[in-house]
């Protein structure tokens, strides 16, 4: 009998690992792609929370009780911070949550520390030109700073800072 | 080349793709770990930023600005200061010792130290766990 050309030698080495090269290549990448999607997001979310912060603190407040606007100014800052890192608006959040001063009132005043809070929302799978799946890790990042006690523009004293 | 020569590295190929895409995917990991570090060295670098941008004005010596309107920090409320932003940080957990703060007249320095946890090198038998990040920054106010 002669041996026919072309058999089958290698491929019991081969053909169950397709797809098993197939899986551990579309699972490791799915995971890598992940794991930077959420270092890329935790850049994003820290360079929001740190300019939503330093935007609060500089900003005119007429009253220490009034800073609605400085506060809407510094979230909108800090959405500009993540849509420049390509963050959609819909996953994301940049919040005061904390403006306390040293004698611990909540106020614009000097030496009041504001700590800003912003969050994004990672997708589980994200594809080009379609976009973002599902709900996977929610990256948050913190920045406080104390306004400025000795500048202009700032209601009250600097007495309490001491 | 024999026929015979030729015919022991069939379906060679087969095999060597799906070790090229570990290789892939190991050096992936790796990238995501170095990008880690990277990640937190800037933290350290804005944390400590921050700290000494606060300090350098809350830390002032109040008596010695009324008395002879000499701009000096005080030391103990420079550090006071310079530990308050730290504790207030989403990174205080990280850090591997307490910030080191130098003042000197007008100016004050801030060190820190950060650790940085690896995610894949983690699974590797005595691969380390992490890298220890360092930033420094001074500040000055300047009327």
């Amino acid at each position: 009998m002669t041996r026919p050309r072309g058999d089958d030698r290698g491929q019991v080495g081969g053909i169950e690992v397709l797809p098993f090269g197939l899986l551990v290549f579309v699972v490791g990448t799915l995971l890598v792609a992940n794991a930077w999607a959420v270092v890329d997001a935790k850049l994003a979310v820290d360079a929001a929370a740190r300019e939503a912060a330093r935007h609060f603190v500089e900003a005119d407040v007429p009253d220490a009780r009034n800073f609605a606007d400085a506060e809407a100014a510094a979230r909108r800052a800090g959405y500009e911070a993540l849509a420049a890192h390509g963050r959609e608006d819909t996953r994301s959040s940049v919040e005061l949550t904390g403006l306390e001063s040293p004698d611990g009132q909540a106020g614009f005043t000097r030496c009041a520390r504001a700590t800003f809070t912003a969050s994004y929302d990672v997708p589980v799978l994200r594809l080009p030109w379609i976009g973002g799946f599902g709900s996977g890790l929610d990256v948050t990042s913190r920045h406080s700073e104390l306004i400025d006690p000795y500048r202009d523009g700032v209601p009250g004293s600097a007495e309490a800072c001491s | 080349m024999s026929a015979a020569a030729s015919g022991r590295d069939r379906g060679s190929a087969l095999m060597l793709m799906p070790a090229g895409l570990l290789i892939v995917l190991v050096l992936a990991s790796i990238a995501v770990d170095m990008s880690l570090v990277h990640l937190r060295k800037r933290q350290a670098f804005d944390l400590a930023a921050a700290a000494a941008n606060d300090a350098a004005t809350a830390g002032v010596d109040q008596g010695e600005l009324r008395a002879t309107h000499a701009y000096l920090l005080d030391p103990e409320r420079t550090r006071a200061v310079v530990g308050d932003v730290v504790a207030a940080s989403d990174l205080a957990p990280h850090l591997v010792g307490p910030p080191v703060v130098t003042v000197s007249g007008a100016d004050v320095r801030v060190e820190l130290a950060l650790e940085a946890d690896y995610i894949f090198a983690d699974v590797v038998p005595g691969a380390p766990d992490g890298a220890v990040v360092r930033a420094t920054a001074t500040a000055r106010a300047v009327p």
